[in-house]
């Protein structure tokens, strides 16, 4: 079947008998193929991400981003140059040895700075915008949704996605994982 | 702005002077000078990427500190002069602010979404700093909490909800029917007086009743059968009176509710118009358009169904009370027992069904907006043959839907129940209650039903009263919406001091104009130029160079930052907006036109033309000759947007309408692309026509419209790279010869892979 890897992409040939006629695989050749235990990475200088291929090349300012940051957070993590062009992409982060493994969580981190819900202490639904105040893994944080239809999105059954007025996020990867109160004021509003 | 010294470290000269709590002031003072100018001082929201903590960032003329977390946390200091560039880096959800130096410190400050645009600023300031320039910073940002009552506004720089200034809205709205102050005093006092007539036919039944059929004490009844005809005679009467005032004030209602709105509606459709682009730059399309539909809309049914029972609903409670009382005033208090809770348990329950309606309707608008997306990507839906699984998501939405019908549907009915059981309570109380004093002739028969009527008429004001607020603080929201676009500053169509100039040459003079569109950040850096009347520029340069902007100043949709610009000499701050527009004609690539005739798109400019100035305009414009051939000629409607008409039609009427309008400046922007040769031969025939003995500035990509430019401006970065005719440029063998070699290499490869790709600059941008 079709292999999404974002660095080459082969759909199965096609035959038709009759004809003899083959449809040729489409290849991409942009970024080419890279093997993950050539990837090391390097702060250098400790605010910069320096990407070296082993025995090739190697590149300053890299951007470590996520390809699908909600569906698969841990897989197709993609490598950007300083122009924002993609370097390669690495299918799975436990392909990864550990060392380089730990930078690319750190640098994700540094990224995506979603908060993650542990408690929520007060929802308040006024005017047709909703006040929180919630307990997040990064501390206590008050928050202003505005359009709620919208802006909380369900990702699967049981995992929720905030948006606030200026574009923070916050998560909550399992309602269910939630305590009672939490969740009883969630529903006041969601 | 840099004369905030440390020696009055709480005075706030600027927006970014924040006051520092005492930990941070003692980490600061141990670390700075004495005679170090504070130049910014902000706290972030973040620690690093980790948790939510304030640090802090200042910025003084020596030297760049970054506070990690207020009491405790780390303390990075950069020399200034070792700063080459700081960056302000969004990240998903929030932004780093990276200071780039010559150092091996780590400087870096994490803050989240909120504070986006504050650092944007910051950051560009730093940068000003860093090359030398003086320090402009804007002098506010977008208010995201209110200023009275501190909580988080639903809105950048929108209406708390929670702080409207009531009574100021509302006299403003009254403001809208003071023109017909007159009808509305007889509508109200129509109203009132409705209400007190209601409350007559229960008070007469009670004596049909008492006097008439069922007296008490036999000796008692007087009238027999002329007695009770007069009393019908009286409920007919009053409910015929009742009948008139209804027809009477609803007719007044409607009439006067609506050309209040009306007047609403005109003021805010012309505040509108009447804007400055900066203003609607900053807000959404929809957001102002959501004013003038959903917002005139809450006002609209406020004004017409509201307000005007306000006065008479409180009459209405007023005398029920005030009538119960009279007739038996320890009865009149046992039945009014139950209305607290009836109020208080309607209210619980009125939250729950408004969670529901609202569950409701956005599960409705995604039913309806995936039919909508169904329907009109029904296409592409065919053409992969997908129709069963459209039909399969649309199954799960209107599942989805049906179920929160159910649940909003079961809560109606228990809030319906649950309201008739406390209102029958007062049911059952007068009956019993009055029952006994009927049995011990306390109470006659009458007067027990017409407490029933009367306990019936209390409750049906009271809810209303319940939604009314609820209602009124949204349509006031709505209001001060409203009145926030009224109030906004509008262009200075007509400042005084300004002279109507009958004909301009056409001389435009840029003299070290520097513009930006925010403060702080510069798009066009010290611009000089002097345009000839009639001469042809070109401009040239990637996206972002700073092209549509210097058009944006010519038409002065914006006034520029510094500098100056004139037209003939005089500065184009002191020439009347009206003048100097109605001398300026735009073609663009997306030429935009009326849904109305031919005709009208080309009148557009010049409302006074005769059909005979269209015609010619027409064929100068080359669109003549397609316009004769539609079935309805000239008087075709060209539907939204012109959409009934190709790309290439759409830009001849455009052109037509210029040359009919007859303008002395030209602006022509990406005239001509993305159309077929013959057609684009017309057009160039066309422009050549127009730009005749014009001031032109044409913004292009394509060689063949730059070949014909006098002179070529080319722009990089928000400066003037390159001035020249288009043989000087090539010969200089700079950035222009550059970006045409780039084009060559690429056409050359497009045609090697044969695909037709238009001759354009953009190939040489990145």
């Amino acid at each position: 079947m079709t292999e999404t890897r974002g660095v080459k992409m082969s759909s199965n040939t096609i035959d038709t008998p009759e004809s003899g006629f083959t449809v040729a695989p489409i290849t991409v050749t942009h970024p080419e193929k890279v093997d993950v235990r050539a990837i090391r990475l390097f702060r250098d200088p400790p605010w910069l991400l320096r990407l070296t291929l082993e025995g090739d090349r190697s590149y300053t300012r890299v951007k470590v981003v996520r390809a699908a940051p909600l569906s698969h957070p841990d897989h197709f993590i993609a490598l950007l140059d300083a122009r924002d062009e993609e370097i390669c992409m690495i299918d799975a982060l436990d392909d990864l040895d550990e060392e380089t493994r730990s930078l690319v969580g750190e640098e994700l981190d540094r990224r995506y700075l979603t908060s993650r819900i542990v408690r929520v202490l007060s929802v308040r639904n006024e005017f047709g915008t909703s006040y929180w105040t919630v307990d997040t893994h990064r501390g206590r944080r008050e928050f202003v949704v505005q359009n709620v239809g919208e802006n909380a999105l369900w990702l699967g059954d049981h995992r929720l996605l905030l948006i606030d007025v200026d574009g923070n996020r916050f998560e909550v990867p399992r309602v269910d994982d939630l305590d009672k109160r939490s969740v009883a004021l969630m529903e006041q509003v969601l | 702005m840099q004369n905030t010294l440390k020696a009055t470290p709480h005075q706030v000269d600027t927006i970014f002077i924040e006051s520092p709590p005492p930990v941070v002031r003692t980490r600061l003072d141990a670390i700075t000078s004495e005679h170090e100018p504070v130049l910014i001082q902000v706290a972030a929201d973040m620690d690093g990427p980790g948790r939510y903590a304030r640090s802090w960032l200042v910025v003084t003329a020596e030297q760049l500190i970054i506070l990690e977390t207020e009491a405790t946390g780390s303390t990075v200091q950069v020399p200034l002069r070792t700063v080459t560039a700081v960056r302000a880096e969004a990240l998903v959800g929030g932004g780093r602010l990276d200071v780039e130096h010559r150092g091996s410190t780590w400087a870096q400050l994490y803050y989240s979404n909120t504070l986006a645009p504050k650092f944007a600023e910051i950051a560009a300031a730093i940068n000003q700093l860093v090359r030398g320039e003086s320090l402009s910073l804007p002098t506010r940002l977008e208010a995201t909490r209110c200023a009275r009552c501190g909580r988080i506004l639903p809105e950048k720089d929108g209406v708390c909800p929670a702080c409207i200034r009531r009574w100021e809205t509302l006299r403003r709205l009254l403001g809208y029917i003071a023109p017909y102050r007159w009808r509305a005093l007889v509508l109200v006092l129509l109203t009132s007086a409705g209400s007190l007539v209601s409350l007559v036919p229960p008070y007469v039944v009670k004596h049909i009743v008492d006097d008439v059929l069922a007296p008490v004490r036999p000796e008692t009844q007087t009238g027999g059968v002329r007695l009770l005809a007069l009393l019908v005679g009286v409920l007919l009467g009053v409910n015929l009176t009742m009948w008139v005032i209804e027809v009477v004030r609803r007719w007044l209602n409607t009439w006067v509710g609506f050309r209040a709105v009306e007047d609403i509606r005109k003021a805010l459709f012309s505040s509108l118009q009447f804007l400055p682009l900066r203003y609607a730059d900053k807000r959404k399309v929809g957001s102002l358009i959501s004013r003038m539909t959903n917002d005139s809309d809450l006002v609209e049914i406020y004004m017409l169904f509201d307000l005007p029972f306000v006065f008479s609903n409180i009459l209405m409670i007023a005398g029920i009370v005030v009538l119960l009382l009279h007739m038996n005033a320890r009865l009149a208090l046992l039945v009014l027992l139950p209305v607290p809770p009836i109020i208080i348990a309607s209210s619980l329950i009125w939250n729950r069904l408004q969670l529901y309606w609202r569950r409701w309707s956005t599960r409705w608008s995604r039913l309806s907006s995936h039919l909508n997306e169904s329907i009109s990507g029904i296409r592409v839906i065919k053409a992969f043959a997908q129709e069963q699984r459209e039909g399969r998501r649309f199954e799960v939405h209107n599942r989805d839907l049906q179920d929160v019908s159910v649940s909003a549907e079961r809560s109606w009915l228990v809030f319906f129940m649950v309201t008739n059981f406390f209102v029958s309570f007062g049911t059952f109380f007068v009956w019993y209650f009055g029952g006994r004093q009927l049995l011990r002739q306390e109470l006659e028969l009458g007067a027990l039903m017409a407490f029933n009527f009367y306990l019936m008429m209390l409750y049906r004001p009271l809810k209303w009263f319940g939604d009314f607020y609820s209602f009124m603080v949204r349509a006031f929201a709505g209001a001060e919406r409203i009145f926030e676009i009224i109030d906004a500053p509008s262009e200075p169509y007509d400042r005084t001091g300004t002279e109507p100039v009958a004909v301009i040459d056409g001389r435009v003079t840029f003299q070290s104009v520097s513009f930006g569109y925010d403060p702080g950040k510069i798009v066009l850096h010290d611009v000089d130029l002097d345009v000839r009347p009639g001469e042809m520029i070109g401009l040239v340069g990637c996206s972002g160079a700073g092209k549509s902007t210097l058009i944006n100043l010519i038409c002065r949709f914006y006034d520029v930052s510094r500098g100056s610009l004139s037209i003939d000499g005089v500065d184009i701050r002191d020439l009347r907006l009206e003048t100097l527009r109605s001398q300026i004609g735009l073609v663009s690539q997306q030429s935009f036109l009326f849904n109305d005739t031919i005709t009208e798109n080309i009148r557009y400019g010049s409302p006074d033309a005769g059909f005979q100035d269209v015609l010619r305009a027409a064929r100068a414009a080359n669109a003549h000759e397609f316009i004769v051939r539609k079935a309805d000629g000239y008087d075709m409607i060209v539907g939204e947007g012109g959409n009934k008409l190709s790309g290439g039609e759409k830009q001849r009427l455009a052109i037509a309408r210029a040359i009919l309008h007859d303008p002395r400046i030209l602006i022509l922007d990406e005239a001509t692309s993305s159309l077929d040769t013959p057609t684009e031969r017309k057009i160039q025939e066309a422009i050549r026509r127009l730009v005749a003995g014009r001031t032109t500035f044409a913004i292009a990509h394509r060689l063949s419209t730059l070949r014909s430019a006098d002179r070529l401006v080319v722009l990089d970065n928000g400066r003037i790279a390159e001035i020249g005719s288009h043989a000087d440029l090539l010969a200089r063998q700079g950035f222009f010869y550059n970006l045409v070699r780039t084009q060559q290499v690429n056409t050359a490869m497009m045609a090697s892979h044969s695909v037709a790709g238009p001759q354009t600059l953009t190939a040489g941008c990145w």
